[in-house]
């Protein structure tokens, strides 16, 4: 056998020095012929690289909602589902199918009233009153559907297009194919207090390298781990981290030709910079009182969703490709089997903060490059086993979620359902082509956008996903 | 139809392109038609570039005859009963084809050209190349590792670079030949800390650094080889590397990620396997079928078998109720056995043949019937709770002897049980009779959700009440719609009024020792006095009794089944568990199809006044109950005695059969597979198990001859151990040397270590690769003498440095990857070497091994997606004994590159990223380690000796002169910045921080 040819690839193996010992950046290399790095720094997974096309947005703010927003009672109305409460429906659907109890299913009626909002005219219920003010600059898609009814399964799929199988999160993914912009800051951050379903899988990089993992922040006193200085002063530290440093040089001094050894001295000066930028980015003190009024915070409150929006924000500015906030988590959430009536508690945490954040970034004009998606697994059933009954049960059939900000239409609907909300009746849209659809804002083909891993090139939208252009502006 | 081909007839006339004679149809199909097909329908349907939707391939003639999943696309001749012809009309609007996202319809003129060409016998010259999953019989041929091994001839020594070892002679034909010379020699320090992390994953003691420095012996580097491979910690290490390989977990992966108690069994049992050298071919077989192979063999070694089987039921599971998936959990189990034995991805081919390797989906469902025809231990599920089907240790004969003694005294023991619960069951159609109409409704009454309601707020409440001795109180608690949420606390009591005045308060009665009995005595010596009942049909009394309800002691209940119960939490503090359960409380649950009651039977003659409060104990569940007081006037004393009778003998009976159950043999379990129902599966057409397609013989796969199974092979997992150890396959013994000489060396010689397929990269030293191969299997597959062949190669002892900078430049400049192997690559300590090696710096390592893990036991499981397991704490214990989840990663796991416990993990990557530093400047465990370090350095009675004593301690050598004098410059500098500390916390501060700087310092991190 011949030894491999002098290639492309041997050359890129050269650039990145003795990146056998990095197989993973080396295989992100040459897995992709392109997004091509903008420059091949050694073991800089994280540098910005060109996307495939002129994105329309630089960062993505995904706002999740766990548990399943119920559709019918928020952005999408259906006067036939007030009209025919009570009359008897068949549906050989997944969470009634041989269940006790439910043997028969009716149609409920929404719990919230539905008005035109704005100029547009977009219907949006009272649930989110603030939301609906700012109807005019979302992108509502109504015809969403997914492919299974459990919140793991839904939200695993919902993050990595996978129902079954850990894979990367969408947030790894575009981390991946586009770095970041800012080196002290992680290029994918998850703010979620709680832990949602599937565990940290939601955010995780899987068979992507691990710098392309999401870094989970806690509202608190340490939002990221280890990243609060432990000894007591900074005086105290700098003196630690010049004598390591030095320790590392005389170290390195008889290794010069070894990149790992160089990444590594320059990763601590990195993550001191971690250190400062993060809280920086995370201290809301220089924020006017009527910036927080619009977030609903209340001066020093570090904590809530208000404080996730603001936050996000603020880490947006600072050059973070990925910002994703979870709205509670397993437990305690939108999951409102037993009343409808706990969506009324859940919305006002929500409302004001995301309208004040989409206020916000149209103020600072941020609106140009951040795209906001909001989304939830699935949504929830028009029906339930008693008319009367106050809840509604997981409904994967179709759900409504928006998008809005950079490169999306404004004041615009996408799609439609069935006359009570069951089935999606006009552009039916798959959690895979909703993907796709995020990419394409991002300058990210979802079809290019792949990486060899067990001798397969996998993708974010597996072999699915068709982009929906009608969305774009 | 007629009308518009005719149409299309004129059409095309009219564009003068009907064909007539032979040539003409050639040349029609190579102008018109091909063109077309490339262009707008082989970007979705061409097995050359790998797209078969629906099944269908239109690049070739066999393509479209064959068809797709709905049959024959073209019927030559016959537009009209041709499929593509239908699709591209766009008449049938469920086929439609090319669809809106591939461009849409054909033009009128296409549609046209296509159904002439079909009307004309769809001449199509093009022949589909037969294929061998994704290959060619040709390629197939010539790709090198489905050949042979090969006898390899090692070259002479040259004089260039004069090489004992066979490895090394190999390994420098290739080094001369690109013009370049090896590097020196290690230094012995670097090559004992080399050899120790790389066979025990723990450093060296200084003491055992110097002595092998100071010995001149030349049997000295074989005598640290020898020691290291005898130490127990050398499985402990490359146990490691293969659970990598094989997904190891301690948690099954569906939506709970339900714990799996027995998984550290395997996990330990290949570690031992490492320890004592288990030959490779009879390791791999015992993962696939040890209990098999070792059914006859004694106790010990049969357990062992049993438990090597874990390999297959540590397969990830999936969903809510994961015996649903279980198609799933066989491909991860194919997955797993393609790479890790083969080095191939035969998974690949669940949905359709391979698309580059030789694997058809046939092949796929034929490994799949002997996996389907294998019953695998189940872990438990959202939907199911319990784990069953765990594997006993003991063969089945022997199980049975031990087993016997206890089966028989439980038989007679339910005997009776079943006689006294009938004779109960008569005695609760007395009851009703005895109570017949003589009822007095007393108050009734509804709470919501979350609500409560005093008995004295309930409709028309009567609740002064003249009783006699033998008449009964009766509280009623109905189940709502969401019976499940139903949990109710109950406060009742009873006051004499005039006479003694007595008091009768449930909770003060029988919260401390509710399992006293049902009937149950009050506090004043009466016996009876408190029922706890089963009120579904008539009245009966609640016949179980259960201690340490969900694994909480302070929890006791009465019941029937599940449901209904009557249970007290005896602890003065609140319980959680589903709800939160207040302190010495009585709580009672309703059955789905019907009520509880609890009675209170009258020892007096006089008037009570009925005081209490029916609360729901679970809110949030949409609903509460419903509640009714009765007074039951007829004389109940006679029935009542009789069932007390019987329930006292049944409790009896209840207690004997416990104390039975705990002294029960102990059954220890493995998580392991059995035979299941013998089996062939059929093709899943597309990968969906609801689309079977033709049945699969069980068999080996055709590229290494497809041996089926002979007669009554059961299950076949005894046959394909034997295939997958075969020492005749070309890919057994070579995936298992570049694996081990990838963990020695840091890459492999086959870069890709589960790929050895087309997509895979080939081997940089093929000749090596074979010859290591062949040694491997003449020593009888002993992975011992492998790392000793390699350990001694010169190869393994050169320095990572290279001090003559134009040899190093001329190095860097042909081969910068090291791909030739002129030095060793230095290696960074994975997330287990760091971790392990900062808690020996620290001296809080224990060595002790791991055994099963404090995972609650599986009687009180309730795992849901919404509040899943969540793991065990960590230990001292070594990495590899820690818990291993896989839906919630640990952060350090994650940040060192730690293994994916959800598929196999060939190479670690190694990232270098800034939240690693971060992890060095202020986790606590890091801190906690540096301390513990500090504490040691500081025993030494001088600030000299302490830097002495700590650069031994963590980087195993003595300091230099400047770095004794940098450390003490250090020290004062640093003294200097705690003016604001108290002076004796100083010393501790000072040398707390030099430990962390060592401990996090790069020669510490990496390995030359």
């Amino acid at each position: 056998m011949s030894r491999p040819e002098w290639s492309r690839r041997t050359l890129l193996k050269s650039a990145v020095a003795n990146s056998l010992l990095f197989p993973g950046l080396l295989s992100e290399l040459l897995g992709a012929d392109d997004p091509v790095p903008r420059s091949v720094g050694p073991a800089n997974p994280l540098a910005p690289r060109e996307p495939h096309f002129a994105p329309r947005a630089k960062a993505v703010i995904f706002l999740f909602m766990s548990g399943g927003v119920s559709h019918v009672d928020s952005f999408d109305p259906k006067p036939r589902l007030f009209a025919d409460h009570g009359k008897q429906v068949v549906f050989d659907h997944p969470e009634t199918r041989n269940r006790p109890g439910y043997e028969k299913i009716f149609l409920k009626r929404p719990d919230w009233k539905f008005a035109p909002r704005g100029q547009s005219g977009i219907e949006v219920s009272d649930l989110f009153p603030h939301i609906a003010a700012q109807a005019d600059d979302l992108a509502v898609i109504r015809s969403l559907h997914t492919s299974h009814s459990n919140h793991y399964n839904a939200t695993l799929g919902m993050h990595t297009g996978s129902f079954a199988f850990a894979r990367p999160s969408i947030g790894s993914w575009l981390s991946y194919g586009l770095g970041t912009e800012n080196q002290n800051l992680p290029s994918f951050l998850v703010l979620a207090p709680q832990m949602p379903y599937a565990g940290t899988q939601v955010w995780a990089s899987d068979f992507l390298p691990a710098a392309h993992q999401g870094t989970r922040v806690m509202p608190g006193a340490e939002p990221v781990a280890n990243l609060k200085r432990r000894v007591p002063t900074e005086r105290r530290q700098e003196l630690e981290l010049a004598a390591l440093k030095s320790l590392n040089l005389a170290h390195q001094q008889t290794r010069p030709e070894d990149p790992q050894l160089a990444a590594r001295i320059r990763s601590f000066e990195t993550a001191q910079g971690m250190q400062d930028e993060m809280p920086r980015a995370l201290d809301f003190s220089q924020e006017t009182e009527a910036t927080l009024g619009l977030y609903g915070l209340q001066p020093g409150q570090t904590d809530g969703f208000g404080w996730q929006c603001l936050a996000a924000r603020r880490l947006v500015e600072r050059g973070v490709r990925f910002v994703e906030l979870i709205h509670t988590g397993s437990s305690a959430n939108w999951d409102s089997h037993g009343n409808m009536a706990d969506h009324g508690r859940l919305a006002p945490q929500v409302d004001q903060p995301i309208a004040g954040l989409l206020r916000d970034l149209k103020q600072r004009g941020l609106f140009d490059d951040v795209l906001v998606v909001w989304t939830s697994e699935f949504g929830r059933t028009p029906f339930n086993n008693t008319a009367d009954a106050p809840g509604r049960e997981h409904h994967n059939w179709a759900f409504s979620s928006w998008l809005a900000g950079a490169g999306v239409k404004r004041g615009f609907v996408h799609g439609s359902t069935d006359e009570h909300g069951i089935r999606p009746a006009e552009k039916p849209m798959h959690v895979h082509d909703f993907h796709a659809s995020i990419l394409h804002l991002m300058g990210i083909d979802h079809e290019r956008l792949t990486y060899r891993h067990g001798g397969r090139d996998f993708r974010l939208t597996d072999v699915h996903g068709v982009v929906a252009p009608e969305l774009f502006s | 139809m007629s009308r518009s081909l005719g149409f299309v007839a004129g059409l095309l006339w009219l564009l003068g392109a009907l064909p007539v004679s032979a040539a003409d149809k050639s040349d029609f199909f190579e102008q018109r038609i091909r063109p077309l097909l490339v262009e707008r329908c082989e970007g979705c349907h061409s097995t050359r570039k790998g797209k078969t939707q629906g099944g269908l391939a239109l690049d070739s003639r066999q393509g479209w005859t064959t068809g797709g999943d709905s049959g024959p696309a073209i019927i030559p001749g016959k537009p009209e009963q041709s499929r593509l012809i239908q699709a591209i009309g766009y008449a049938d609007d469920a086929l439609q084809m090319p669809p809106e996202s591939a461009g849409g319809k054909l033009s009128d003129a296409e549609i046209a050209l296509l159904t002439e060409w079909v009307a004309q016998g769809a001449f199509d010259p093009r022949e589909a190349k037969p294929l061998r999953g994704g290959l060619t019989e040709q390629q197939l041929r010539d790709w090198w590792s489905f050949q042979p091994v090969r006898d390899v001839v090692v070259p002479d020594s040259a004089p260039a670079a004069p090489a004992e070892h066979p490895i090394d002679r190999l390994l420098h034909r290739e080094l001369l030949a690109a013009g370049l010379l090896p590097a020196p020699a290690a230094s012995r320090r670097e090559l004992i800390r080399r050899i120790s992390h790389d066979l025990t994953g723990l450093p060296p003691t200084a003491d055992e650094v110097r002595a092998f420095e100071n010995d001149d012996s030349p049997q000295a580097y074989a005598r640290l080889i020898d020691r290291l491979l005898g130490s127990a910690r050398y499985g402990e290490r490359w146990g490691r590397h293969w659970l990598d390989v094989v997904r190891y977990a301690d948690t099954a992966g569906e939506n709970t990620d339900h714990p799996i108690p027995d998984a550290w069994r395997y996990r330990n049992w290949v570690i031992d396997a490492f320890n004592r050298d288990l030959p490779y071919d009879q390791f791999v077989r015992d993962q696939i079928a040890g209990d098999l192979i070792h059914a006859d063999a004694p106790p010990d070694q049969y357990a062992a078998g049993v438990v090597a089987t874990g390999f297959l039921a540590l397969a990830r599971r999936f969903d809510h109720d994961s015996d649903k998936w279980m198609h799933l959990t066989i491909e991860d189990t194919i997955d797993t056995v393609g790479k890790a034995f083969l080095g191939l991805s035969v998974a690949c081919a669940r949905c359709h043949d391979h698309k580059y390797d030789p694997i058809s989906a046939r092949d796929y469902y034929a490994l799949y019937g002997i996996f389907s025809s294998t019953r695998y231990a189940f872990p438990g599920c959202e939907a199911k709770q319990q784990p069953r089907d765990l594997v006993p240790l003991l063969p089945p004969a022997e199980w049975a002897r031990t087993i016997e003694p206890f089966d028989r005294a439980l038989a007679t023991l339910d005997g009776s049980l079943k006689e006294v619960d009938a004779a109960l069951a008569e005695q609760s159609k007395n009851f009703s009779k005895a109570v017949g109409d003589q009822v007095r409704k007393l108050a009734t009454g509804q709470i919501a959700d979350g609500g409560a309601q005093r008995l004295s707020e309930g409709t028309d409440p009567l609740l002064e009440v003249a009783v006699t001795p033998g008449q009964l109180l009766l509280l009623t608690i109905d189940p709502d719609g969401n019976y499940g949420a139903d949990t109710t606390v109950i406060d009742w009591e009873l006051v004499e009024q005039g006479g003694a005045n007595r008091r009768w308060n449930l909770a003060r009665d029988v919260t401390t020792d509710l399992l006293q009995g049902n009937p149950h005595a009050d506090g004043q010596q009466h016996p009876g006095v408190w029922l706890f009942l089963d009120a579904r049909g008539g009245l009966g009394l609640l016949p179980d009794r259960v201690a340490n309800l969900n694994g909480q002691p302070a929890l006791s209940a009465w019941r029937k089944g599940d449901n209904p119960s009557v249970f007290v939490n005896a602890s003065p503090d609140p319980v959680k568990v589903w709800t939160t359960l207040p302190g010495r409380s009585v709580f009672v649950h309703p059955a789905q199809d019907g009520p509880v009651a609890i009675g209170w039977v009258s020892p007096i003659a006089g008037t009570v006044k009925i005081e209490g409060r029916v609360a729901d104990g679970h809110p949030g569940g949409p609903n509460g109950v419903g509640w009714k007081l009765e007074h039951l006037t007829g004389d109940l004393t006679a029935v009542l005695t009789e069932m007390s009778t019987l329930a006292a003998r049944r409790s009896e009976f209840a207690t004997q059969r416990t104390a039975l159950l705990a002294k029960a043999p102990l059954k220890e379990t493995a998580y392991a597979v059995v035979e299941g129902t013998a089996a062939n599966a059929r093709v899943h057409l597309r990968g969906d198990p609801e689309k079977p397609g033709d049945e699969v013989p069980r068999r080996w796969l055709e590229l290494f001859g497809g041996e089926v199974l002979p007669e009554q092979a059961g299950s076949g997992r005894r046959q394909l151990a034997n295939w997958l150890s075969d020492a005749r396959n070309p890919l057994v013994a070579r995936v298992i040397v570049n694996r081990v000489w990838l963990q020695h060396f840091g890459t492999g010689l086959v870069p890709t270590p589960n790929d050895f397929g087309t997509r895979g990269q080939v081997p940089t030293h093929p000749e090596l690769l074979d010859w290591l191969a062949r040694q491997l299997v003449e020593s009888g597959w002993s992975i011992k003498s492998l790392h000793r062949l390699i350990l001694q190669s010169a190869a393994y002892q050169r320095s990572s440095r290279q001090p003559d900078r134009a040899l190093l430049d001329a190095a860097l400049a042909r081969d910068p990857n090291n791909m030739l192997y002129w030095r060793f690559n230095r290696l960074r300590l994975d997330a287990e070497g760091l971790r392990d090696s900062l808690l020996m710096a620290s001296g809080q390592l224990d060595l002790s091994p791991g055994q099963a893990l404090p995972i609650p036991p599986a009687p009180g499981w309730s795992y849901t997606q919404h509040v899943p397991f969540a793991g065990v704490p960590e230990s001292n214990q070594r990495t590899i004994y820690q818990i291993v989840l896989r839906n919630r990663r640990p952060p350090f796991m994650a940040l060192f590159d730690g293994a994916d416990p959800n598929a196999t993990t060939p190479l670690r990557q190694v990232t270098t990223v800034p939240t690693q530093s971060l992890y060095f400047l202020n986790d606590p465990f890091f801190h906690a380690q540096a301390e513990a370090l500090a504490r040691r350095v500081l025993e030494a009675p001088t600030d000299e000796l302490r830097v002495r004593r700590l650069y031994e301690l963590a980087l195993q050598r003595d300091a230099t002169a400047a770095e004794v004098t940098a450390a003490l410059g250090f020290a004062v500098e640093y003294t200097a910045a705690l003016a604001a500390e108290p002076e004796a916390e100083r010393p501790r501060a000072v040398w707390s921080a030099l430990a962390r700087i060592v401990l996090a310092s790069n020669e510490f991190l990496y390995v030359d």
